[in-house]
Order: C-alpha cells, then structure tokens, then sequence
C-alpha cells in the first residue's frame, strides 16, 4: 500500500531537508514546520520497494507532529510493520540516517530563527 | 488473451502453463497406466508402453532414435548428468573443461564443482550481444579437453548461439559437445539428426507439458558415468521408478510443439517487435542480447537509473522476471549481464520479458503501458544526486 500509494512523494519548497546517500540507496526528507510542528513532510527515494515504503510510512507517522518525536524513529519498529527482511537492515539504517539529517536541520532553521 | 485474467504473464522463460492436450493425456495415463513401467505383469506392460510412446514423440521432435533418450526430472538432472559423467568417464584421458560464463546455474554450478574436484575449466565470455564467436571457442580447446558445454538459447537474454558451428569445431577436435536446451526444445527446431551434438538437456515445463520431467540426449557411442545409483533402470544410468504421467505428458507436449513451433515463432516475432516499438523510445533504455536474431520468446531490457526491484513490484500485475527465475530469492546482479559487459546498476535494472503462446497484442499493450508508467514513477520518485 505504501509503496503502491506514496502520497507523500514530492519537495516541500523552501523547506528544511534531510538528505544521505549510501549502499546505493538515495533518500531526502523535506518539511514545513511551524511552531515545532512538522505541518508537511515529503519525501523522494531511489531504493527497492522496502525503502520507499519505510519513507512513506516515516512521512505519515511524522506529518502534523511535534518536531521534537522525530527523535522516536525506530528502525525495528519500521521494519516490523513493513515486513522488511532483516537482510535490508542497513537499508533502514539509511532511512534512519536520513531522518536524523533532517531533525538537524529543522533544529538549525529553528536556531537561526530564534537568533 | 493471458491465462489468468487477474495477471498479464510475461514469465513463459521461468515456466508455461500446462496445455489441455496434454493435461487430459496425463489425467488418462493417471488412472489408465498408473502401474510400475519395470513391473512383469500386463499392467507394467502397460506402462511401459506408454514410456515408449512417449520416447518416440520426443525422438520424432528430436529427430533421433528414442534409445538414445534417458528421463531424468529436467533439465538441471540432465546437465548434472551429462557434464559429471562425461567428465567422470573421461577424466583419465585429461581434465580439461570448457563452458561460458553466461550458461544456466545448473551449468555452472557443475563446472564450479568439478573445479573443485581438480578439473581445469576455461569459462568463455561472449561478445556485448551474448554470442560466443567460433574462433574464441576453437582457441580454447587444447589437446586434454575432453568435454564442452554450450546454451543453445540463453534463459536471460533469448541470445542464439550458433550450436552448429560450434558443435562442428569439437568433433574435429574429439571433444565431446554438451547444449543445456531447456530454452529451445520445443519453441525451436532442434534437429540432432544433423547438428553435431553428443548430449542434451531438455525439460518438460519450459514447452507447455508438466513440472518434474525432463530428458537427456545421449549421442551412440558416448559413454558416461552414472551420477545416481539404486536400480537398473535406464541402462542403470539413470535409475528410480519411472514417472509414467509426466513422461507420457512429455510426450505429447512434443507433439504439440511440433504441431506450433513454425507459427509460435511467428506470433512471437510480431510481438516482441510491438513490444520493442512501445518502449523503445523511453530515455535511457537498452537491449541487453541480441538486436537482431534472438529468440523472439525474449526481450531483455535495462534501463538507466532506475531501482531493479522496485521496477518489478511497479510492473505488477505484469509477470516478469529481473534476471533468472532460478536466481530470484539472490539480491545479486545478475551475473549474465554482468558477463556482457553491464554494470552492476544496469544488470540490477533488467527485465526480462518472455512471450509465449497465449501471450496477445492486447497484453503487449497494457505491458507497454504499465512498464511506462512504472518508470515515470520511479523517475518521478527520485532525488537529485545532492541536496
């Protein structure tokens, strides 16, 4: 279904993003936030169907929460609910990286917001 | 039409779909011949009777004597067959192997194996195309091979090799010649009354008769080694109690092929040309195989940036294949491609679409239609390189 139906494909224009690159694998989360909610998150990923289930599933869970539960990321949790195959771990772990890299950014924009 | 409504079936290389004709055969062989064809009594007579039918539909397709024929479960049985016990047989005379790098992993795996055990083996690479040109064949023999191992048409990419030619240089060089024809028996003519080949491997389910049953042409006078051992059925070559329906469905999926070969063949020409014209025009894709004369059954294609797997799963209902059937459950790239010169990306892209007989241009349409589609949306999907 995720995979099938990735509604949440696309760039959030002029908004904070999270981007890695690794085992082949090319994934970039990008948000609006407004008063540390994530109002709209979109991501665009080349991967097998695992990876682009998992950052559909990350932009659903995520979209309309506090920044703040992106440091909730669960890589089994995601793997579980997909059924990744454990062989795609480190697939999931780029996901994961990902995630983070966006968490860094939107902290940045916030930061520089506040100076 | 396809069929299976709910699917649009473009995996006829991996297997085809029982025929009637043939299906109703076993079902009457079933409950009519069931007994024991090395049994001594009327009802194992029967049996055997059937059996021998059944040598002489595959021989009339063949074109050789049917006593030349041993069963065996398909096609992987009989390369094991053919490529251990000819090397086995002959090993005293030398320990010299040849094959390619882009035959069935039933084929190299044996190779790899008797590696293991001490034999020497020249792994040959083809062309970009995936043929093997003769004289690269011929350079390779040498004074102590005694056995070589050549696809007629690749499972991967439907690439024709010129079994031939080839077969003509090992005769004048006294080596004994093997062809894995699980891809051509049955959808192409293969005359062993006239080709110089001493083994063969065929397989029941690649031309529209039963799972399970497959046969292997051993020429006159060409010794090998038994690879099993139980009974002395078969010349003691091949021993285990016969499988009398799947034999007998072999049989008769020989008589419908020769009955549809010439117009299979021609169906599957136009098809694969309408296939080709819908999607040749998408940016970055190319032919992995032959442009032209390949098995008309396959069209290999890759196509640049685009996620192998995810392809497949966007290609559904549409059934296909990334590289082999027999290499599905593997991550890895596949090693055809890899040997014609792809890249790890690129042969990681491939589909490989194979047409059969009840394959219709209203599913090559939607195939052309799907297959577009699928890959604006995962070029659609996609990030640049950098943020």
């Amino acid at each position: 279904m995720f995979f099938a139906d990735p509604r949440h494909r696309g760039d959030v224009e002029g908004g904070a993003v999270g981007y890695f690159e690794d085992q082949g694998l090319r994934i970039r989360l990008s948000a609006e936030v407004r008063e540390r909610t994530i109002t709209r998150l979109r991501f665009r990923a080349w991967g097998c169907p695992h990876i682009i289930a998992a950052a559909e599933a990350v932009c659903r869970q995520f979209e309309g929460r506090p920044v703040r539960e992106l440091e909730q990321f669960e890589t089994g949790q995601i793997m579980q609910d997909l059924a990744v195959p454990v062989e795609k771990t480190g697939r999931i772990l780029v996901l994961e990286d990902t995630v983070r890299s966006l968490g860094q950014a939107i902290q940045d924009r916030l930061t520089t917001t506040q100076e | 039409m396809s069929v299976d409504a709910d699917l649009i079936y473009l995996d006829y290389a991996a297997t085809t779909p029982l025929d009637a004709r043939v299906a109703e055969h076993m079902r009457r062989v079933q409950s009519e011949a069931y007994f024991n064809p090395s049994s001594n009594h009327a009802g194992g007579r029967r049996s055997a009777a059937v059996v021998k039918k059944a040598a002489e539909q595959l021989g009339e397709l063949l074109k050789v004597d049917p006593a030349t024929l041993i069963w065996t479960s398909g096609a992987t049985e009989s390369d094991n067959l053919a490529i251990l016990g000819v090397a086995k047989q002959r090993e005293h005379r030398g320990k010299h192997l040849v094959t390619m790098r882009t035959e069935h992993k039933a084929v190299v795996d044996v190779f790899q194996h008797l590696e293991k055990q001490g034999f020497d083996v020249t792994w040959l690479a083809p062309d970009p195309d995936g043929r093997l040109p003769p004289e690269r064949f011929e350079a390779a023999l040498r004074d102590d091979t005694q056995l070589a191992s050549v696809m007629h048409i690749n499972n991967e990419t439907g690439t024709v090799q010129d079994i031939a030619a080839l077969g003509a240089i090992c005769k004048r060089h006294g080596v004994l010649f093997h062809v894995d024809a699980a891809q051509s028996v049955g959808k192409v003519a293969v005359d062993l009354a006239t080709l110089p080949v001493d083994l063969l491997s065929l397989t029941a389910h690649k031309f529209y008769g039963p799972k399970g049953v497959g046969a292997l042409f051993v020429r006159d006078g060409t010794a090998l080694q038994a690879i099993m051992f139980g009974g002395g059925q078969q010349r003691r070559l091949r021993p285990g109690t016969l499988p009398v329906d799947l034999i007998a469905g072999l049989g008769e999926a020989a008589v419908v092929a020769a009955e549809n070969i010439e117009n299979d063949l021609a169906r599957l020409a136009v098809l694969k040309e309408q296939l080709l014209r819908g999607i040749r025009g998408i940016d970055g894709l190319h032919i992995n195989g032959q442009e032209e004369g390949g098995y008309p059954g396959i069209l290999n294609v890759g196509i640049d940036d685009i996620e192998g797997e995810s392809l497949l799963l966007a290609l559904e209902p549409v059934c296909v294949a990334t590289g082999s059937a027999c290499n599905s459950l593997s991550q890895e790239p596949s090693y055809v491609l890899r040997a014609l010169g792809r890249s790890d990306l690129e042969a990681q892209s491939a589909i490989r679409f194979s047409l059969g007989r009840h394959t219709s241009s209203a599913d090559i349409e939607q195939v052309i239609t799907i297959y577009r589609t699928a890959v604006e949306k995962l070029r659609n999907l996609a990030p640049e390189c950098v943020v």
